[in-house]
């Protein structure tokens, strides 16, 4: 199904970009300023960056206009990109949970600076992962193995935080992504603890979505969440294999486990250049597998353009999904 | 500080596990010797390794690549944090045996299928690991059955299940081979997804009714349409099954045996030993816990104390777990898998399906030197939580040179030394005079106790478990 209706929204598949690479292994999204893409890109030979791309409207649009960073523990290197983040100079915000620090990037990959160390106190961090920028310029970033959420000017300057090691309300279990909605509440991905939390601008505590399984309102390991712009919320079930999405108030809506039916461009290419691999792939009984989300790592919603984004980790793509305004269906009897 | 009782149970810890810490060894200790034992038969009883901790940082390893050190990380980290080392122990005893490699199967998910398989079925019953390895896709590929149709027999996985899986050379005719190969026939796999240009996907066991042959087989002395599970209660109830797989079990968990090609030619090393275990199988119909119950529990074990040769994996693991400070995943791991390697042993990819040759054909002057400086970095690293700990122990007992060897060698795991050893030891300990540990010395005599760490591990006797 390409098209789902869930109550007054309709979610539409639109196209996938990815490939070995170009797009491989991604594992955080922010959308740009200008139709663009930002993505932290890791690769099996651990070789890591920042691709900036088009996305496109349809397979064949897909385009990397520039690539940041590389593998290494210098200034502009990382080991373990986790998290990324822009400001709204469209400067770069990359957290690294090996070397505990945010490298920043202008929008066309030159380093700027760096800021953070390993440890435990004010600005320091323990495998920092999920950033994102809030309604006052300032940046939030999740510091996983302190469980906590930092805020930071984007200089790295601490203003406060919250969270401690726990599970009760406002506790966290090596929590992941994060983001923001437009009334200023906090979302985060509290990855071991297996669900989602709301807090207000400030921290304090607002909803708690989700326990450890593999039904509706159940996630395993959730690794990132979303929300788009009329509040609903999508969860990334990293081990379940999918994305769950939940209204404001944390309704269940409907889960998309992806549906990439058709091959991106650069995938396409490749197929097309190699008889056998086109061979092998007529011969299967099905090519369902293809379609299917494997460990997705990340969903980010480009407001702009009104579609969902979901970093399919394992399957070296983005699956995109359009939430679509203006729907009305096609005629019964055709 | 040492007593026979601890010597023991470092001798248990080294060959059921990959050896234990002074306070682990203690801990164990306080329970005893075979409640120990139960306890590593029993490992549901703890907390698996949470495999997604690690995925975390390693998200390629879910399904690797095969290039060298990929596939075998996500496997060097369950064997570093497991708290149920026989389980993972027995993963290697079985891979030593069904001998499954990359070089071939080019696909590490599909090899660590079977190391999972291994994991939850290797202390159970022999019949239901065989049956469920027979359909193993790995396997399958990398033993040809895949190829094995009813109008054209392939005999190669026939002949290794007959020839290294349960009974031996010796103990069945060529005619044999051909007749268990046609019991196979249509046991293969499903179409697979071409693996480039998204990944690479699970491979499916399927039966193909209409390739197997339905004939009469004529196999061991028994008539019959018989299908591959037929084959293999034949093989498991035929007493050469049950003396190969003692001998296996005695040459991994008790003491080293000559290489597998030299069995038909050379009478085990303990015949009376190896009958013990064999009983053992067949009594209990294969049940791997009642035997390595038996096993462990025997005089022939607990008396071969360092008559085995350290496989790498047993190495590298074994140092990793002492040294401790690794809770977490690092960039590390991938550099122990290869260390594994570089001592000999690349693990999900043996040099053939005969396994590796193990006990002295581990060590040339090659692996000796990588051994001795793995190990040799590693405790030398006094930042290292098991190190301080090491150094702690000593510095609450020890002053003279040749008391801080003495500690040094139990507290690396009760390792005994031959009386020319143990002089070059302390006589290097002499060099700079007693230990001191007030304030303004104890930063060197950590120093010293880390220099005379590194000193054991280089040793011979350091080598053997």
């Amino acid at each position: 199904m390409l098209t789902r209706i869930v109550g007054d929204r309709v979610y539409d598949f639109s196209h996938v970009v990815g490939g070995r690479n170009e797009v491989m292994g991604p594992v955080s999204l922010a959308p740009g300023f200008d139709g663009d893409m930002f993505a932290v890109i890791t690769r099996i030979d651990r070789t890591c960056d920042v691709a900036r791309f088009k996305v496109g409207n349809m397979a064949g649009e897909e385009e990397v206009i520039s690539r940041m960073g590389e593998r290494g523990e210098s200034p502009g290197q990382f080991m373990w990109p986790s998290g990324i983040a822009l400001d709204g100079e469209s400067n770069v915000y990359v957290t690294d949970a090996w070397t505990d620090r945010v490298s920043v990037f202008s929008r066309d990959g030159d380093f700027l600076r760096m800021f953070g160390e390993s440890g435990s106190g004010e600005g320091r961090f323990r495998r920092p992962s999920g950033i994102v920028m809030d309604g006052d310029g300032n940046l939030l970033v999740v510091d996983t193995h302190n469980h906590r959420v930092q805020k930071l000017a984007t200089d790295g300057r601490y203003i406060s935080e919250w969270g401690i090691r726990g599970s009760a309300e406002g506790e966290f279990n090596s929590p992941w992504g994060i983001t923001t909605d437009t009334d200023g509440f906090i979302y985060v991905a509290d990855h071991k603890n297996h669900r989602i939390q709301k807090f207000d601008a400030d921290g304090g505590f607002a909803l708690a979505l989700g326990s450890h399984g593999s039904g509706d309102y159940e996630f395993d390991h959730p690794s990132d969440v979303a929300v788009d712009p009329e509040g609903d919320i999508y969860v990334c079930d990293w081990a379940n294999h999918r994305v769950q999405a939940y209204d404001s108030e944390g309704n269940y809506l409907t889960t998309f486990i992806g549906d990439a039916q058709e091959l991106s461009k650069w995938q396409l290419e490749y197929v097309r250049s190699n008889p056998d691999v086109y061979k092998a792939r007529r011969r299967v009984y099905s090519l369902e597998p293809e379609w299917r989300f494997a460990l997705p790592t990340a969903v980010a919603f480009d407001a702009m353009h009104s579609r969902l984004m979901v970093a399919d980790t394992q399957r070296w793509r983005i699956q995109i999904y359009n939430k679509l305004l203006d729907y009305s269906d096609p005629q019964f009897n055709i | 500080m040492a007593n026979d009782d601890l010597a023991l149970m470092a001798h248990l810890m080294r060959r059921a596990g990959f050896g234990a810490t002074r306070e682990e060894l203690e801990e164990r200790l306080a329970k005893g010797y075979e409640a120990t034992v139960e306890e590593l038969l029993r490992p549901e009883d703890h907390e698996p390794v949470d495999i997604y901790e690690f995925l975390r940082y390693y998200q390629f390893q879910w399904k690797p690549g095969t290039a060298g050190g990929q596939g075998q990380t996500g496997w060097v980290w369950r064997m570093v944090n497991t708290e149920a080392p026989l389980q993972e122990k027995m993963c290697l005893f079985w891979h030593q045996i069904f001998a499954t490699g990359v070089s071939k199967v080019d696909h590490y998910d599909e090899i660590t299928d079977m190391i999972d398989l291994f994991r939850e079925k290797g202390l159970g019953k022999y019949r239901d690991l065989l049956v469920d390895v027979s359909r193993n896709p790995a396997m399958l590929f990398w033993l040809d059955n895949h190829e094995n149709h009813a109008t054209a027999i392939n005999e190669n996985w026939g002949r290794e299940l007959l020839e290294l899986f349960t009974m031996g050379v010796g103990n069945y005719t060529e005619e044999d081979v051909y007749e268990c190969s046609r019991a196979f026939t249509g046991w293969t796999m499903t179409p697979k997804l071409p693996r480039f240009h998204m990944g690479r996907w699970d491979w499916y066991f399927e039966f193909k009714e209409d390739d197997h042959d339905h004939g009469e087989k004529n196999f061991l002395g028994h008539k019959g349409d018989f299908d591959g599970e037929d084959i293999i209660d034949i093989v498991l109830a035929h007493s050469a099954t049950a003396r190969f797989i003692a001998r296996h079990l005695y040459s991994f968990f008790v003491a080293d045996e000559v290489q597998v090609p030299a069995w038909q030619v050379t009478p085990p090393r303990d015949p009376e030993a190896v009958e013990v275990i064999a009983n053992a199988l067949t009594e209990s119909d294969f049940d791997m816990s009642h035997v390595l119950r038996v096993l462990f529990n025997s005089d022939f074990f607990k008396e071969a104390r360092f008559a085995k040769v350290k496989n790498p994996t047993e190495v590298v693991v074994g140092t990793v777990r002492m040294v401790g400070g690794v809770e977490l995943p690092g960039p590390e791991i991938f550099d122990w898998a290869n260390h594994i390697t570089y001592m000999g042993q690349e693990l999900l990819n043996p040099p053939s399906v005969e396994g590796w040759h193990s006990g002295m054909e581990w060590v040339n002057s090659g692996t000796l030197m990588k051994r001795a400086n793995f190990v040799s970095d590693m405790v030398g690293d006094l930042k290292r939580p098991g190190v301080r700990n090491i150094v702690e122990w000593v510095k609450g007992e020890c002053t003279s040179p040749e008391s801080v060897v003495r500690a040094c060698l139990e507290l690396l795991g009760e390792v005994e030394v031959k009386d020319e050893t143990m002089s070059e030891l302390v006589s290097h300990a002499e060099i700079e005079g007693d230990l001191a540990w007030d304030e303004a010395n104890e930063a060197d005599s950590a120093r010293r106790v880390s220099e005379m760490l590194q000193l054991i591990v280089a040793t011979r006797e350091y080598q053997f478990a």
